[in-house]
């Protein structure tokens, strides 16, 4: 992988890299897509891709109203700035 | 299940000196990132009434941290139960703490956690292996009897090898991911790890059933008799190394003395499982990490000049690099234009893994095969590299792929270290791996390191209300 698609894939999966990261990281996904190539050597043909591990088709549970499980302010408090029961992020220009 | 080793565990649980010498225990290890019995105790009646448990910290424990190894959650607080936790406690489980692991289960030595690398028991300069690397050097250095994991290509089973400790991988959906962070969900499930075969079989039956909360979770069955009497071997040579290879021939020589048949097969679709498993599950991490971006709760920066330099900025300073890695890679074979090439030929190869193995289940009951191609390897440059390690999940991959059961069992300590051989069935046939693994037992039983020859259980029991005997414990090592 070059360093354009380095950093197209990186933009996509945002993620700042630093120049050493950059360099590190163009090596590492380059050994292994190359690696990955070996899945080439493989008659696919007529297979259809597993897409789950084991499918037993849709299931649906019944469509019946629950009450909340009680931990919302729980979940809340794990959030670095709260304002009221608002999540808060830092100031932007 | 052996009524001593409950009783014993129950009354140290009971006792002060449980987490001090919990503590003290796992200073050379560094096998736990959290450590409270009392937090959670409880006088919960049940199967395992009073059994302490370790839970890798990718795993919510209701009121311990949920790090998973990363520094983009320190200090995150899990409000709910997994449900396999919930189902161990309300067996009467105990959870003691939140063990050691690479960061979000990506790696195989423990050594990518945000909070240190975990050593071996058996030899401090060695890994423990991973990613339940925590969980297995705690159960086997005797600080819990039994430890949950998580294993998505091999990270129950291969640090129970390493450890000299069982690691069940069970069939995928048949214990709940309801509490797990997700890192590649058609892959991952929940694992067991324990030094005991009673136990490690009381607690999957315990964990099973569908839940509600978990759309893949399943029934399980239960149908087997638990009847071994053809195992297949892989043919051709699996290029082990001297202990392992050594392990691994005495492992079939007992079978074989033990009256089971061996009969030699060919997995063509070997070679292929180490592509296929990396590019479906950083495909599905890249996914599944895209939730981490540190608005809703986890770390952050301070200052940021727009909302998407926050997340970005987040990302980068909270993931380490093997997790970058694994982002990037899974975001390019994902990638319009590459799908083709990568993700969907992996999916294919992935049903010919499967159908494979179908076949090969036709005609033996169960297939005996390494789990790892060495010993547990040692720290740093001199083990090896993160792109060895990845080749090296050849053997445990595959049940990962077709979504079976496999077992780590102890198979005897070459060289002054452990060797574990896997057994993998078809799926719900974890009854085979239980009985395959008992009568191993009888001619190659579990040892214990050298250095942690007691259990804390043991040492607490014996010592009873005398004071601390020198049972060569942590303290001898450090």
């Amino acid at each position: 992988m070059d360093r354009a698609e380095l950093d197209v894939t990186a933009e996509l999966a945002l993620l700042n890299l630093n120049e050493t990261e950059q360099a590190d990281l163009e090596t590492a996904v380059g050994q292994l897509l190359e690696y990955f190539s070996a899945m080439d050597l493989v008659d696919v043909s007529g297979l259809e891709p597993t897409t789950h591990a084991l499918s037993e088709g849709n299931r649906l549970r019944p469509d019946t109203p629950r009450t909340a499980t009680g931990i919302e302010d729980e979940i809340l408090e794990q959030a670095p700035d709260l304002e009221d029961r608002f999540i808060a992020i830092p100031n932007v220009l | 299940m052996a009524h001593t080793i409950l009783s014993q565990w129950k009354s140290t649980l009971a006792s002060s000196e449980y987490a001090t010498t919990l503590t003290q225990r796992d200073q050379s290890l560094n096998s736990f990132l959290e450590i409270d019995p009392g937090r959670r105790a409880s006088d919960a009646e049940g199967p395992l009434a009073g059994i302490p448990i370790g839970v890798k910290d990718n795993i919510a424990v209701r009121g311990f941290q949920l790090s998973c190894g990363s520094k983009i959650l320190a200090g995150h607080v899990a409000p709910y139960d997994a449900t396999i936790v919930s189902r161990l406690i309300s067996a009467g489980a105990v959870p003691v703490g939140k063990t050691n692991l690479d960061e979000f289960g990506m790696g195989s030595s423990t050594e990518m956690s945000a909070s240190g690398p975990t050593n071996n028991p058996w030899d401090l300069s060695r890994v423990a292996g991973g990613s339940s690397g925590g969980s297995a050097a705690a159960v086997a250095a005797g600080l819990v009897p039994l430890a949950i994991g998580t294993d998505t290509g091999g990270s129950v089973r291969q640090p129970a090898a390493f450890c000299g400790v069982y690691g069940l991988k069970p069939t995928y959906g048949t214990l709940s991911r309801y509490g797990l962070v997700a890192y590649a969900s058609s892959l991952e499930v929940a694992g067991l790890i324990t030094t005991d075969i009673d136990l490690l079989e009381t607690a999957f039956w315990l964990g099973t059933g569908q839940d509600v909360m978990d759309q893949t979770s399943t029934e399980h069955p239960k149908s087997g008799s638990g009847e071994v009497s053809t195992v297949g071997i892989l043919s051709g040579d699996l290029e082990l190394d001297p202990p392992t290879e050594a392990a691994y021939k005495n492992f079939i020589e007992t079978v074989k003395a033990s009256g089971i048949s061996v009969k030699e097969v060919e997995l063509s679709t070997l070679d292929y499982s180490v592509p296929a498993y990396y590019t479906i599950a950083t495909a599905e991490a890249s996914a599944n990490l895209a939730r981490f971006n540190g608005v809703r709760y986890g770390q952050r920066p301070i200052f940021a000049e727009n909302p998407d330099e926050l997340m970005r900025q987040a990302r980068a300073e909270g993931f380490g690099s093997e997790v970058k890695l694994r982002i990037l890679l899974g975001t390019y074979v994902l990638r319009s234009g590459f799908q083709e090439q990568y993700y969907q030929r992996a999916q294919k190869i992935r049903t010919a893994i499967r159908n494979e193995l179908a076949e090969l289940f036709a005609s033996v009951d169960l297939l005996v095969l390494p789990v790892f191609p060495t010993v547990a390897f040692t720290h740093g440059e001199n083990g090896l590299s993160s792109f060895q390690q990845k080749l090296a999940d050849r053997f445990t991959t595959l049940a990962n792929l077709a979504a079976l059961p496999a077992l780590s069992i102890p198979a005897g300590v070459h060289e002054g270290l452990p060797v574990g051989i896997q057994a993998m069935a078809p799926a719900f046939a974890e009854d085979r791996l239980f009985s395959l693994a008992r009568s191993m037992a009888e001619s190659i039983p579990v040892e214990r390191p050298p250095h942690f020859a007691a259990s804390i259980a043991d040492e607490i029991s014996s010592a009873g209300n005398v004071a601390q005997g020198d049972s060569g414990t942590a303290g001898a090592e450090s």
